[in-house]
């Protein structure tokens, strides 16, 4: 037990810590962005739900790993997020302003808010329990969340979810995008389209009217609801599926049932040249969703960073490690465990409000407890206490399902077998993580580098 | 009028389920203070052996037997390969192991025997009775769940009030070191506290089967009802454990009734956080002071 407090590390001057987290988060953030546009789409949608998963999974390295509190209702926090997300980007059209989706930015302010107001009132609840009457309230809410769907079908749309128009930019990025895309991508896997047509100006002016006033595919809808409403831990690859049928939605030359929306003249006017079209190729949906998904992970990720590195990561540390100790040096614990609900919360509203972008989608099915449980397995399998475990976390729950579907493949191993694999493989891994190496993967490693420098401490600090 | 009682005799039955999980939970948390969240996994495994062996053979009663057994069984093997080793870690790996062991028992299954709910053949007629000019919402297989509840219950409290058995996995619940100290061999109390929770959460399973379907993941809604109705109990009571069980599927039947069956989770969930903020050691449980 690190009970001892390193006097040095009190007297840093955290003004230089924020610079030096500053600094790191930048270069990561340029790296993923410069992955992303170079990786092929399909790795762009992996890379998305890797940055989502590890939003998430920062508030869960505070929650359980620094405050000790085991919760399973951070799936349903996030689906507060994904819908809040949906119902205020669908309702609060804003017209772009330099060609950035302001209302994606709106709404996720309001997401946001929305996982503090109810981390709030959860967290006060939770403060007051321990162990396993948290767990099995936070149980309760991963369950409990997802059914009130149902309860308002008219608005949030019950089972079947809300299909959302993902708000995407319209100018700078996309006509980067396009203009990158004319060169990179194959003109053969989209036939009828001229690769050769540069982007123009005008095609932009129409885009912004059938962009956000597209109706919901009805052809998308039962299909992403099949997916989404098996109940297991989600697989990138239906991801994937889902991402090829809102590119669909999101074509107005394509999909039939958008077409009505356009105005002929319009387009006739705009785009005499058939120009429109490159534009549909150019703008790759999965690459605008990683490179957001990387954005809001990379804001979180410094926020976390500055929050466990600083004042509050210690108060958190200090409350679990011994509440009542805490509370003689004039520490409460009850706030401390509320405020870790409340930061955690907010992580999970935000990557809510990410995985509604990703799936174009927001459902029961989508946010149910495999959700909670997936979250859970990561963190502590990534490692409990540590940002980077987060990260090792959400790469492993992503990673997992690939790497047995690629295994199954060439063993020609049956579906039933090969879809519950990863499930069973968490589990176990889950079980023999906490009886042989409590700190997970980070935990591990950190502890044999103390023990080569002769220096030991706990796993978990 | 008519619709309340029908919606309250209904309800007696995944009363009387849910009353069996949150016994489980109960006997599993006398014997080793922590909750097993894995218990509605264990019993969905058992349940589908007792399925294979209904199948295979038409017999209920067998198919009861295999579970029963099955239950002690997996009991113990969860005990040792993970609550025993886990035990003296801290309580956040405890819970957390639990449910590791619920998601590889789901996957476990779902791999043996596929993802596809599966029905299970009652025993005797599922139909409402008609009696005094009228359909009951009461049929034999109600009759039935309650009287195996009954046998059940009945068997437990005989083993914990008249026989030496009964008398040391109490005293161990109590004390376990004054129960060490007076010749008790707690740690086999406490596998046998695992086992008989194993076996009761089994019976459970076997008997909510029919009346809903069967897949790996469709005992996670009554993983909540019982950790509710365990929790307003107190946790380590066993009458309070029966008692709210019975109740909260009475009140599960009577929301559902009066509004939507969707609202269930949601009720289980306002139940839980009353009880948290009212009367956090629950109603038949005793307060037992911090220790530092």
């Amino acid at each position: 037990m690190n009970t001892v407090i390193k006097v040095k590390n009190l007297r840093t001057f955290s003004g230089n810590r924020i610079v030096w987290h500053a600094v790191i988060v930048g270069v990561v953030w340029l790296l993923l962005l410069l992955l992303n546009n170079n990786i092929d789409p399909l790795y762009s949608s992996y890379l998305a739900l890797v940055a989502m998963y590890a939003t998430a999974m920062f508030g869960m390295t505070i929650l359980v790993g620094l405050s000790g509190q085991v919760s399973l209702g951070n799936g349903a926090l996030m689906a507060v997020g994904g819908y809040v997300f949906a119902l205020t980007s669908m309702n609060w059209q804003t017209v772009p302003i330099f060609g950035w989706p302001w209302n994606a930015v709106w709404s996720m302010v309001f997401a946001g808010l929305g996982g503090i107001l109810i981390g709030g009132v959860v967290g006060g609840l939770a403060a007051r329990l321990k162990g396993p009457y948290l767990a099995g309230l936070t149980l309760g809410l991963a369950v409990g969340v997802p059914a009130i769907t149902n309860r308002f079908p008219s608005l949030l749309g019950g089972e079947n979810g809300l299909m959302l128009t993902v708000p995407y930019p319209q100018g700078g990025y996309a006509a980067a995008a396009a203009a990158e895309a004319t060169d990179t991508i194959d003109p053969t896997a989209e036939p009828g389209l001229d690769p050769t047509a540069a982007p123009g100006e005008d095609q932009y002016a129409e885009l912004d009217l059938s962009g956000f006033d597209q109706g919901i595919d009805p052809n998308a809808a039962p299909s992403a609801e099949d997916m989404l409403t098996e109940g297991d831990l989600l697989t990138a690859e239906d991801l994937t599926n889902g991402n090829d049928l809102t590119l669909e939605s999101t074509d107005p030359a394509v999909d039939p049932s958008i077409e009505p929306s356009i105005d002929p003249s319009i387009d006739e006017a705009a785009d005499p040249t058939g120009i429109t079209d490159s534009f549909d190729v150019g703008f790759i949906l999965e690459r605008w969703q990683a490179s957001m998904a990387i954005a809001v992970a990379c804001l979180v990720a410094f926020a976390a960073m500055n929050l466990i590195r600083g004042h509050q990561g210690r108060v958190w540390k200090a409350v679990r490690d011994d509440p009542i100790a805490a509370a003689v040096v004039g520490i409460s614990p009850a706030s401390s465990k509320v405020s870790a609900f409340v930061v955690s919360s907010l992580f999970a509203a935000l990557a809510g409000a990410v995985f509604a972008q990703i799936l174009s989608f927001v459902g029961p099915g989508a946010f149910g407890l495999g959700l909670s449980l997936s979250l859970l397995v990561g963190i502590v399998l990534g490692g409990r206490a540590s940002l980077l475990g987060a990260i090792l976390g959400a790469l492993i729950i992503v990673w997992l399902p690939e790497l047995v579907d690629g295994l199954a493949g060439n063993r020609g191993w049956p579906e039933q077998i090969t879809n519950n694999a990863p499930n069973l493989l968490y589990g176990l891994l889950v079980v023999a993580v906490v009886l042989a190496a409590p700190g997970g993967i980070t935990g591990t490693v950190r502890s044999w580098v103390d023990k080569s420098r002769g220096k030991s401490r706990s796993p978990l600090s | 009028m008519t619709n309340f009682i029908d919606y309250l005799l209904g309800g007696f039955s995944s009363g009387a389920v849910i009353a069996l999980m949150a016994l489980a939970l109960v006997l599993v948390w006398r014997s080793t203070r922590m909750v097993n969240f894995a218990q509605v996994g264990q019993a969905m495994f058992t349940t589908y052996i007792a399925l294979t062996v209904l199948q295979s053979t038409g017999n209920w009663l067998l198919a009861l037997v295999a579970a029963f057994g099955a239950g002690l069984v997996l009991g113990v093997i969860v005990f040792f390969l993970v609550i025993r080793p886990v035990k003296n870690s801290d309580t956040t790996g405890a819970i957390i192991a639990t449910f590791g062991v619920l998601i590889a028992l789901q996957a476990a299954a779902g791999m043996i025997w596929g993802g596809d709910p599966e029905g299970f053949i009652p025993p005797v007629s599922n139909a409402g009775l008609e009696f005094a000019g009228r359909i009951w919402p009461v049929s034999w297989y109600d009759i039935l769940v309650w009287s195996v509840t009954a046998v059940l219950v009945v068997g437990l409290t005989l083993l914990f009030t008249r026989t030496s058995l009964g008398l040391s996995m109490r005293a161990s619940a109590f004390n376990p070191e004054v129960a060490r100290l007076s010749g008790v061999r707690v740690n086999r109390m406490l596998i046998t506290g695992w086992a008989i929770a194993g076996a009761t959460g089994a019976v459970g399973g076997v008997l909510i089967a029919p009346v809903s379907t069967i897949s790996p993941n469709s005992f996670d809604i009554l993983l909540v009802f019982a950790f509710t109705a365990a929790v307003i109990g107190g946790l380590d009571s066993l009458i309070g454990a029966v008692t709210f069980g019975i109740g909260t599927g009475l009140v599960i039947s009577l929301v559902s009734g009066y509004t939507d069956a969707s609202n269930a989770p949601v009720v289980a969930l306002v139940l839980l956080a009353l009880n948290l903020l009212l009367k956090p050691d629950g109603v038949f449980g005793h307060h037992t002071a911090r220790s530092v």
